[in-house]
């Protein structure tokens, strides 16, 4: 790029420029897919309107949606737990292999790549991809849906922890080297208490997210407030289905509301 | 005493930071390494308790040669040097008590220091050590909560933790305004003095240099240009100390920092 302009009012017309054909090149992107799916952005939007009027009719959840309110409030409740118990034994899991992996700890740099790639695999594989493969073994169960948000969350975490460790002011931990703290001295009187907050606020970060995911993933491990769903939906019980929807909508507020406010109180 | 002899650091296969290095620092005596920026100050300090490895030459501590200390041995020595940052360096979220005894972990077995497992003793020394600099009242505060100056005496009383022969101090007083600066300044001093520590600090501030210390070290490049009692520092020696090398005869005020 060139760095020596003749004048300021050069400069600015050049970026300005440059701004015009990264627009430019958006726009094709977009027309571009666009006629390659062949989505008719007009004919969609215009569907919209009517769209949402049949959502709203069908799924709002009237009087007699309330009779489903205790099977519902029930299976949420096994979701929040498989959600809560997969990240934090994922979240164990992954703060020893991030403190294995991160280039300021790993006690080698062989051990720091193998962790870093088995992260990386168990990240990029999705959740829904987990739970088909673990179907095979475990069947239709809880299990199987806990142990889908484990793997995922386990190749998240372990990076997100990894990024933390390597992120803290090294000279902190020298200077505990520097009293004579050994190894895991320096991990558990100086690494942990330095990042503690910032693991944290992953973990809340990630039962959030799980909660979400495992109504996805109970779909297809028949279990939980996702297969609830599923047959309310198949059977035509729009009302109730929706019911679920605004139910997950506020159980995921709540759990953000109450994470900020821990997050705060540990901050 | 410290008796540096003959101290060489390559960084890398060609930056000779250090050449040949000799001096020596009293018991009971401040001695200050002055010495214009990227001189070799911090890479000295660094060298004699080890956190960066030098080439060659001998560190003497009592007559003890820190270089060939094997890992136990090495951890030993530590425990028994105090160092304290420009940047205190202290751990944030922990509370100032909790700082000073990370002064204790040199000496503890690896599973009482990672558990903070102190004894009774331990905890009252290091609240003794915390009112002994002045800061008796914030011994449950976290760090993070504390001033540059009050955050620099918790550090001053984490080393003191470590009953050290000898404290290092790279650059304590380089964020600190002049008021902390003189309260700093004058605990290391009276440390020197009452309990016979070797204190040795690297500055910037030549005027707190000439103040404060019984014996300067000057350097340049990497190597001594000066070894003295600070009465004998003049501006000629000054304009040695900060001679810039690429320009022979080029002199930079020497408060420049
Ligand atoms: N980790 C490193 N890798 C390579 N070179 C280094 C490293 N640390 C320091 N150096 C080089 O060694 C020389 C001495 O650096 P040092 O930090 O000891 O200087 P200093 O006197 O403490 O400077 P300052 O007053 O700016 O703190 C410098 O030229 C620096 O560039
Ligand atoms: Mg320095």
């Amino acid at each position: 790029m060139k760095t020596n302009y003749q004048s300021p009012q050069q400069f600015y017309r050049q970026r300005r420029l440059r701004m015009l054909i990264v627009l430019l090149i958006l726009i094709g992107i977009y027309v571009g897919s666009m006629l390659l799916v062949k989505f008719q952005t007009w004919n969609s939007i215009v569907k919209i309107p009517a769209g949402l009027i049949w959502l709203f009719h069908n799924f709002i959840p009237t009087e007699r949606s309330i009779s489903y309110l205790g099977p519902i409030l029930y299976q949420l409740w096994r979701t929040l737990l498989v959600s809560i118990s997969s990240t934090i034994v994922a979240s164990i899991f992954a703060l020893m292999a991030a403190i294995l992996g991160a280039k300021t700890t790993t006690p080698h740099r062989s051990v720091s790549l193998v962790i870093r790639f088995g992260a990386s695999l168990l990240r990029n594989i999705p959740v829904v991809a987990w739970a088909m493969i673990l179907l095979f073994s475990f069947k239709q169960s809880d299990f199987t849906g806990f142990l889908a948000l484990f793997f995922m969350t386990l190749g998240y975490l372990t990076r997100a922890f990894t990024e933390t460790i390597e992120d803290l002011d090294a000279e902190k931990i020298q200077a505990l080297q520097a009293v004579g703290a050994n190894y895991f001295q320096c991990v558990f009187c100086g690494v942990l208490p330095e990042a503690a907050s910032t693991l944290t606020s992953w973990v809340l970060y990630m039962i959030e997210n799980n909660l979400r995911d495992a109504t996805l993933v109970g779909l297809l491990t028949g279990t939980g407030v996702g297969f609830l769903f599923d047959t309310y939906f198949k059977s035509f019980r729009y009302d109730a289905a929706g019911l679920i929807v605004l139910l997950i909508a506020i159980l995921v507020i709540l759990l953000e509301l109450t994470s900020t406010q821990i997050r705060r109180a540990i901050a | 005493m410290l008796k540096v002899i003959q101290l060489d650091k390559t960084y890398g296969s060609n930056k000779h930071s250090l050449k040949a290095v000799n001096f020596t620092a009293q018991p009971g005596e401040v001695t200050a390494i002055i010495g214009p920026s990227g001189a070799g100050k911090t890479t000295i300090l660094r060298s004699i308790n080890q956190l960066i490895r030098d080439d060659s030459g001998q560190i003497l501590l009592d007559d003890q040669d820190i270089r060939q200390a094997n890992k136990g041995e090495l951890r030993k020595i530590r425990h028994h040097i105090g160092m304290i940052f420009q940047n205190y360096n202290l751990i944030n979220p922990l509370t100032a008590l909790e700082n000073v005894l990370h002064g204790r972990l040199g000496a503890k077995s690896t599973v009482a220091g990672m558990l903070g497992l102190y004894s009774d003793d331990e905890k009252s020394e290091a609240l003794a050590l915390l009112d002994e600099v002045g800061l008796k009242e914030y011994a449950y505060q976290r760090c993070d909560q504390l001033s540059g100056g009050q955050q620099q005496r918790v550090g001053i009383a984490r080393a003191l933790m470590q009953h050290p022969k000898m404290i290092l101090c790279d650059e304590p007083i380089a964020s600190l305004d002049p008021k902390s600066t003189k309260i700093v300044m004058d605990i290391l001093r009276k440390l020197a003095r009452e309990k016979q520590l070797i204190i040795l600090i690297n500055l910037h501030q030549v005027d707190i240099a000439l103040e404060y210390a019984d014996h300067i070290v000057g350097i340049n490049s990497g190597a001594i240009v000066f070894e003295g009692p600070t009465d004998e520092v003049n501006d000629g020696v000054l304009q040695k100390i900060y001679r810039q090398a690429d320009q022979p005869g080029a002199v930079v005020t020497a408060n420049e920092n």
